[in-house]
């Protein structure tokens, strides 16, 4: 994938992250943030939550991933994540981005982003700034 | 102008931009490694610790505070700790495994929004990172939300 490649509107290829536990232990082991509302639902629904979340910065990795699979060896200068829901562990995600700005003289594109949870919920909005050679 | 408005204009005016923690972290590569893989990483530069290009995750830089998120005399703002309501990175230059990363913490921003729920505030703590060699590597802005 080039920069001359990008069309203004371009979606990215729709994933469904792995989420398993296996997967967010070895994340919150790496993270430093070995916390039971992570890993454990029992700990997290005593907290009032629906089961142990996917952890916000990780889910921002997988929006970095999906990024990185569509424009192998770009560069992400920027990318901006809001957490507007809670993303449990163990259920289908789904992580969409769309372009919605290219900049010629600079080569980078601007791209939506988007997590969706099982029950169609959004989790996560954000914003990423993406440069070429 | 509320006193709400008036009470975060005083806030605003004392307090963004102070530098009210400064820590070192030591950058490993196994962390590195383990964290991309997990994120479902597929490109090498993040994986494979012989690539010439290896580097950290975009968003390593997320987890390093050292559990300081206002500074000492911060005014009370709502109630608990608050929600989490994102964060934003900009990478500046890649972070090596061996790197020792300064990271400096500021308030970047304070404002309130009222919605359904009521008004919230929300406050930016801003953590700077420059390397061993002084130069900046990314900027992460954390996003805390207090009902109010």
């Amino acid at each position: 994938m080039n920069y001359e490649d990008v069309e203004l509107g371009d979606d990215l290829p729709i994933e469904h992250p792995d989420v398993s536990l296996p997967k967010i232990e070895q994340w919150c082991e790496a993270a430093g943030q070995r916390f039971p509302r992570f890993v454990d639902h029992e700990a997290a629904r005593a907290e009032g939550l629906p089961g142990a979340l996917v952890p916000g910065i990780m889910s921002q990795g997988f929006l970095l991933a999906m990024i990185h699979r569509w424009a192998p060896g770009c560069t992400v200068r920027k990318i901006d994540t809001v957490f507007r829901g809670q993303l449990v562990i163990e259920t289908e995600l789904t992580i969409s981005g769309a372009v919605t700005d290219t900049d010629d003289d600079e080569r980078t594109v601007e791209i939506d982003l988007t997590i969706v949870g099982e029950d169609g919920r959004t989790g996560v909005i954000g914003t990423a700034v993406v440069a070429f050679d | 102008m509320t006193d709400e408005a008036l009470d975060l204009d005083t806030i605003r005016a004392q307090w963004l931009g102070v530098e009210f923690d400064v820590s070192t972290f030591e950058m490993q590569a196994g962390p590195m490694v383990a964290w991309a893989e997990a994120c479902g990483e597929t490109d090498p530069r993040f994986l494979d610790r012989s690539h010439p290009d290896f580097q950290a995750h975009p968003n390593f830089t997320t987890v390093c505070t050292s559990g300081r998120f206002l500074p000492d005399g911060f005014p009370s703002i709502g109630n608990g700790f608050g929600i989490d309501g994102g964060k934003t990175v900009e990478v500046l230059a890649p972070v090596r495994p061996g790197d020792v990363l300064t990271g400096t913490a500021t308030i970047a921003e304070v404002f309130d929004k009222t919605g359904r729920s009521g008004t919230m505030v929300f406050i930016v703590q801003r953590m700077s990172f420059t390397n061993q060699d002084g130069d900046p590597v990314s900027i992460v802005d954390w996003k805390t939300i207090r009902g109010v």
